[in-house]
């Protein structure tokens, strides 16, 4: 410590005095590159008047004694910038901190989400979530059993950032503790509402789609909670009809009731669930409409059922300039044979 | 994103005219404005949505806590004169099933 | 040791204590940043006591400890006390309202600081600059 100060003050030293001889650019550059280091060695305005200051004095005797008791004076005015400098350097490390902390809340969140995709011959299932910030108020959910059933649900919690990622786990580990005659989709949001019901504070809700592939039957049943409409993709006639469902989003009345519904797949149809970051996303002025998302999907819709939903990511990531709004979730399945 | 919020009392009912966006970034100083009112036991509270453009989830939430607020309070609540954009996400989450919602006068013609 | 007393119960005492504080400051043989550090300190010190708990005391002493010298400066009042400690120390919590470096900038310009604070019965600080 002592000795950077020593070195320091030689080196201003020199700089300076070779700047009172030539009067040249280079010894200016020579100075901004010596304060590029002073802020390296976290050195406070302060310190470096009052180096300034001491080198003076050094170089230019006999200073008339106003000029030193201004110099005095400015160290004083300079000494509440030292500590607005020093705040601003603690701020720092504590934003740092806490980016580290959000960031293992982060990782911890994703191990909420399922591992695997199930695979299964009969059915090609993508999946893309993107949070809007670093912790995402989006969840999925894959289950199969052991009657050639895939369960799948998409589940989008009021908000984005941390108050909504801190609702997640409530939806996960309700939906694990349901026992699996009860994963009918209409009794699996009835249980689940009644769980975020007791949960939620009173200005929070969550939103849901949840619906059952049958592998033998290839139909598709399913029930919404108040969640944004999904998609079915007709492939013999190339249309795309509105998932339609009613009933009110969970976490508001203490005993809900849902309606479910049947959609029969044909080899190549496919049912497209999302959260309201994808229908919802604007830049500047201009919503993406659902029929924008429909054409997106339509021009993909050669490919395999997770290029779909990448290819529709990056094509909105780009329509909203690289700044997610909200948190963005994708699920596309596809009857294969 | 701005929300402008004008309180009215007029023949004992408490009209709030709303102009602007109702966000996750202005819905706190609507909650601030919407809960005292619906809080007030035997308020009849309407909420003008005429010049609002704009609503998410976070808005919503304000709305269904304000909902909750009106039955304990014995209170109520009325939303008017809402754009079909806007009118949609109410219609989606089922929230229009629960929370009165004045038809729009295009509807009321059909 | 002797000690230096001023008490504070207007902006003009906040200046005493600061004269007080310089004085023994230059004594012990503190360079002029310190000098200027601890005056700031205690003016920090003295306007938390003016505006907050209206009247007090900042009391201004040379320490010896082994083989170190320094300077402490106690301030005292039976003000309102402070509810939450850990808040009041935390940065940003006062600075951002442009109210001045706050205790946080109190610490950081001395090298040791303690503070004892009881809502309804006052708070004391003591705040120590060893001469290095």
């Amino acid at each position: 410590m002592e000795k950077t100060e020593v070195s320091l003050h030689e080196m201003y030293k020199s700089i300076l005095e070779g700047y009172l001889h030539t009067g040249s650019e280079h010894a200016l550059y020579e100075a901004q590159q010596f304060s590029r280091q002073l802020i390296k060695e976290s050195m406070s305005p302060e310190e470096m008047v009052n180096l300034h200051i001491a080198v003076v004095q050094g170089l230019i005797p006999h200073l008339p004694t106003e000029v030193l008791a201004a110099n005095d004076f400015l160290l004083e005015v300079m000494v509440s910038y030292g500590l607005a400098y020093r705040e601003h350097q603690s701020l720092r490390d504590r934003q740092k901190q806490l980016e580290s902390e959000l960031a293992v809340a982060a990782k911890m969140q994703r191990e909420l989400l399922p591992k695997d995709i199930p695979k299964n011959p009969a059915l090609d299932i993508g999946i893309k979530t993107v949070a809007a910030d670093v912790v995402s108020g989006d969840y999925y959910h894959f289950i199969e059993d052991e009657n050639d059933h895939i369960g799948v649900g998409v589940a989008d919690i009021i908000g984005k950032g941390v108050p909504a990622a801190l609702s997640m786990s409530m939806i996960k580990y309700a939906i694990d503790s349901l026992p699996e005659q009860r994963l009918q989709p209409s009794a699996l949001l009835e249980n689940l509402n009644r769980v975020v019901e007791q949960n939620i504070s009173s200005n929070m809700f969550i939103t849901m789609i949840y619906g059952l592939y049958d592998l033998n039957k290839h139909t598709f049943h399913y029930s919404g909670a108040g969640h944004e409409p999904g998609f079915y993709y007709n492939h013999s006639s190339r249309e795309f009809v509105d998932l339609k469902t009613k009933g009110i989003v969970l976490g508001v009345m203490k005993k809900a009731k849902f309606k479910e519904y049947e959609q029969k797949l044909e080899p190549g149809d496919l049912v497209i669930l999302l959260s309201d970051g994808v229908t919802e996303c604007r830049a500047e002025n201009a919503f993406i409409e659902r029929s924008d998302i429909v054409k997106m999907i339509n021009k993909y819709v050669h490919l395999s059922a997770q290029e779909i939903v990448e290819n529709v990511y990056s094509e909105l990531e780009k329509f909203q300039n690289f700044e997610l709004q909200d948190d963005f979730t994708l699920m596309i399945l596809r009857r294969e044979v | 994103m701005n929300l402008e919020i004008k309180h009215i009392e007029k023949e004992g009912k408490q009209f709030l005219f709303l102009q602007g966006e109702i966000d996750v970034y202005t819905s706190e100083t609507l909650k601030q404005s919407l809960l005292p009112l619906t809080a007030q036991e035997g308020n009849e509270v309407i909420v003008d949505f005429s010049d609002v453009n704009y609503i998410d989830s976070t808005g919503l939430g304000i709305f269904i806590g304000a909902l909750k607020s009106t039955h304990n309070h014995e209170s109520s609540m009325k939303l008017t004169g809402m754009a079909e954009r806007v009118r949609r996400l109410f219609k989606i989450t089922g929230l229009d099933e629960i929370i009165d919602i004045e038809e729009s006068e295009r509807e009321e013609a059909k | 040791m002797s000690q230096t007393c001023v008490e504070v119960r207007s902006e003009w005492s906040i200046v005493a204590a600061r004269q007080a504080g310089r004085a023994v400051a230059k004594e012990i043989g503190f360079g002029s940043v310190d000098q200027a550090r601890i005056t700031t300190a205690i003016s920090e010190l003295a306007r938390n006591i003016y505006l907050y708990a209206k009247v007090g005391e900042i009391c201004i002493e040379k320490v010896v400890d082994a083989n170190k010298v320094g300077v402490k400066v106690s301030a005292s009042d039976d003000g309102p006390g402070i509810k939450d400690l850990r808040r009041v120390m935390e940065d940003g919590y006062t600075t951002s309202g442009g109210l001045g470096a706050g205790l946080p900038g109190v610490k950081r310009l001395m090298d040791e600081f303690f503070i004892d604070s009881k809502e309804g019965e006052g708070t004391k600080i003591h705040a120590v600059k060893w001469l290095r």
